[in-house]
């Protein structure tokens, strides 16, 4: 492992953030409604420079209003599906490991499906009524983690496989549930929620939901990064780690209800996407090393970049129409993972 | 209906997510505030408000010039109402009439393109329950573009559904002439049949898995106005059906609609091949009418099919020593007899397109 030094985490940081912004900028320049690259940076130098807008009022609104808030929602959902991958991978010392194999994701759609058939029945108002589908979404990841949790116990310690396990098999339990409960929904609920189901960006937040995925991912991450040396250190594995003094209890706690926190939100705001979480640790870890201490910001970055990708993608592909997200991430993330994988075994 | 001026355009939400933006990628970008002297409408146009079938209240221009439909069912409603010209887009599932298909595109009705929506600058967008997302609606209200939910659960709740949006697009007079008219053919219809009993039917949508229609839905009124009751008595909007109930049940007939008819008859060969299905009387006796998938939209059309489906279902009703008196006001239609053929499929002819009251 190369030492870490302030200025190398800073310049891999630089480096990966200009890649992101020259991402951000082309995603805003992509879709339906053509928009000229040149016009677009000009547009944003000027007002940047505090001058008036030069786009026309369709495209400030195009740009400005439909495709930057859907931007800034997938690098937050990105990165925030990444990062609790990366550490579950690490916490449970399986590369397998991802939120949607620990039942997460599966508990924040029912959460969600249920709110969604327990809303028309409240007169709520039109405010707190948009709110609903996230918050049951991520009262239902919370929940499922805290059964995880005890269920992967073993013996009062919490044991990898076991609790690899008891995810994998509370997932497809809640997924029967939501099959359940789909049975039942009719007309636009159901499509709402199909879409929900596949993974979906396109559906504008409020901005009051917007701004506690961004908070919920700095608190989640921060909090996750506060134990990246340790995590260095289970790498070694469990009893070693121990030996060296890492107090194995408290990391998995706090390791597992930060990444859950940060997988409820992301879940509730975009629905099942895939890949994302599973695969980018993987190609980070590739790149910069296992050190946690870079990989977490890495892969924050790296999250972000391409699940905006993905999301360019999927509102481009076939315009004006769309792709649900989830199915491009699966798409390209299902045989990037399989090559990935025969990589390593050569 | 209140009468309000509009203020100018909400630019300063642009201005603070651009700022915001710029301050979180662009450290160097220094003194960004808001200016007010972007271009602004130059004058303000005239809105009316309305209540939508979604309870929600939607500012409208006072002329309505640019329209979106984002349901087949509005889009043929517009070219019912004669106000075509004024539809600058509609979604790849909006086919007829067929110059619908040549209206440019905003993509399907599940996911429309909001960039596409908002390029087209439309001053109305419609949308239908049963066919778009009320995610959909939302995002429309938070872009500033009016946008108009309509959400019929009976025939009748359609003529009159549409009878308000003529009023919301301004042309009253089609949507008064226009839902008479469809009254006019129902109540005929009405008198046609009053005396007959109602024939018991299952209305198949799908056959496998069986997919009927719930008593609630706008298609299960239809079949009552066609002088026929769904055995089908479910809640939901498309319930699956056990196919040893619908035995028990023993419809009279069965009802297919299709675009043409040969594919309802197809459906019904297919399902006479299958062992469960032999059970049933209407299958040995191949007693089923299709109609056309006009019964399938909550548009105009479905008066035409309803009579369609009542002349199947009740031939005698419409036996020409029966129809002297209503001759003046309804001609019957170019085609023969009704006889006990007349069970089987009939084709859905082109003409009937044209004898359909609602078209212009």
């Amino acid at each position: 492992m190369r030492p870490l030094t302030l200025s190398r985490l800073l310049m891999h940081c630089a480096i990966l953030g200009a890649i992101l912004f020259a991402v951000v900028v082309i995603a805003l320049k992509m879709g339906a409604v053509p928009v000229s690259l040149y016009g677009l940076v000009r547009d944003l130098f000027h007002v940047a420079l505090g001058q008036a807008s030069q786009l026309s009022s369709e495209h400030q609104l195009i740009v400005f209003n439909i495709r930057l808030p859907r931007i800034f929602l997938s690098i937050f959902v990105g990165a925030s599906l990444s990062v609790a991958g990366a550490s579950f991978q690490a916490l449970l010392r399986n590369p397998l490991a991802d939120p949607y194999v620990l039942g997460v994701s599966s508990g924040a759609s029912v959460g969600a499906i249920l709110a969604l058939i327990i809303e028309p029945r409240l007169a709520l108002a039109p405010a707190i009524a948009a709110l609903f589908t996230p918050v049951g979404a991520f009262l239902g990841a919370a929940i499922t983690v805290a059964a995880v949790y005890f269920l992967g116990r073993r013996e009062g310690q919490i044991d990898s496989a076991t609790l690899l396990l008891a995810g994998i098999i509370s997932a497809s339990f809640l997924s029967a549930i939501i099959q359940f409960f789909m049975s039942t929904l009719t007309g636009g609920n159901y499509h709402g929620f199909a879409f929900w189901m596949m993974g979906d960006l396109s559906t504008p937040q409020q901005p009051i939901v917007n701004w506690i995925v961004r908070v919920g991912f700095f608190v989640g991450a921060g909090i996750i990064y506060t134990t990246a040396a340790d995590l260095n250190l289970l790498l070694a594995g469990e009893k070693e780690a121990m030996h060296l003094g890492v107090d194995i209890r408290r990391v998995r706690i706090v390791v597992y209800i930060a990444a859950s926190l940060l997988t409820g939100l992301a879940v509730s705001v975009s629905g099942a996407i895939g890949y994302i979480g599973l695969l980018v640790p993987h190609v980070m870890r590739i790149l910069f090393g296992s050190d946690h201490r870079i990989l977490l910001p890495t892969v924050a970055f790296g999250g972000a970049i391409a699940l905006v990708i993905a999301d360019t993608l999927a509102r481009t592909v076939v315009s004006p129409s769309e792709l649900p997200v989830g199915a491009v991430t699966a798409v390209v993330g299902a045989p990037l993972f399989l090559y990935l994988l025969r990589r390593r075994l050569a | 209906m209140l009468l309000q001026q509009t203020s100018a355009r909400k630019n300063i939400s642009v201005r603070r997510k651009l700022a915001a933006f710029l301050l979180c990628t662009v450290p160097l970008s220094f003194s960004v505030h808001a200016q007010s002297t972007s271009t602004s409408p130059s004058a303000s146009p005239i809105y009316k408000e309305f209540v939508d079938e979604a309870g929600r209240t939607v500012r409208v221009p006072q002329s309505v010039q640019r329209i979106i439909s984002l349901a087949p069912s509005l889009t043929e409603t517009i070219y019912a109402l004669g106000l075509q010209d004024r539809l600058v887009a509609d979604t790849d599932f909006c086919d007829f009439p067929p110059d619908a298909q040549k209206k440019p595109k905003v993509g399907g009705g599940l996911n429309p393109s909001l960039e596409q929506i908002v390029a087209l600058k439309p001053d109305i967008v419609l949308l239908a329950k049963s066919f778009n997302r009320i995610e959909t609606l939302q995002a429309l209200e938070t872009l500033g573009i009016p946008a108009y939910g309509t959400e019929p659960h009976t025939v009748q709740e359609i003529i009159s559904s549409t009878e308000r949006l003529a009023n919301v697009l301004g042309a009253p007079e089609a949507g008064s002439a226009l839902a008479a008219d469809l009254q006019r053919h129902l109540a005929d219809l009405q008198q046609r049949l009053s005396g007959f009993p109602s024939r018991r039917v299952l209305f198949v949508v799908w056959s496998d898995p069986l997919i009927s229609v719930g008593k609630d839905t706008f298609i299960a009124d239809a079949l009552k106005r066609a002088g026929a009751s769904s055995i089908v008595d479910s809640s939901q909007d498309w319930p699956q059906m056990n196919l040893e109930e619908v035995v028990r049940l023993q419809p009279d007939f069965l009802v297919f609609s299709g675009s043409h008819s040969e594919a309802g008859q197809n459906d019904f060969d297919v399902l006479a091949e299958r062992p469960g299905w032999r059970g049933l009387d209407a299958v040995r006796n191949r007693r089923f009418a299709v109609i056309s998938d006009a019964v399938n939209r909550p548009a105009p059309r479905i008066v035409s099919a309803i009579e369609d489906l009542a002349r199947q279902l009740h031939p005698e009703a419409f036996a020409p020593h029966s129809e002297d008196e209503k001759e003046k006001k309804t001609p019957p239609r170019a085609e023969p007899q009704l006889s006990s053929t007349a069970f089987e499929s009939r084709a859905a002819d082109p003409g009937q397109m044209e004898a359909c009251p609602c078209a212009p």
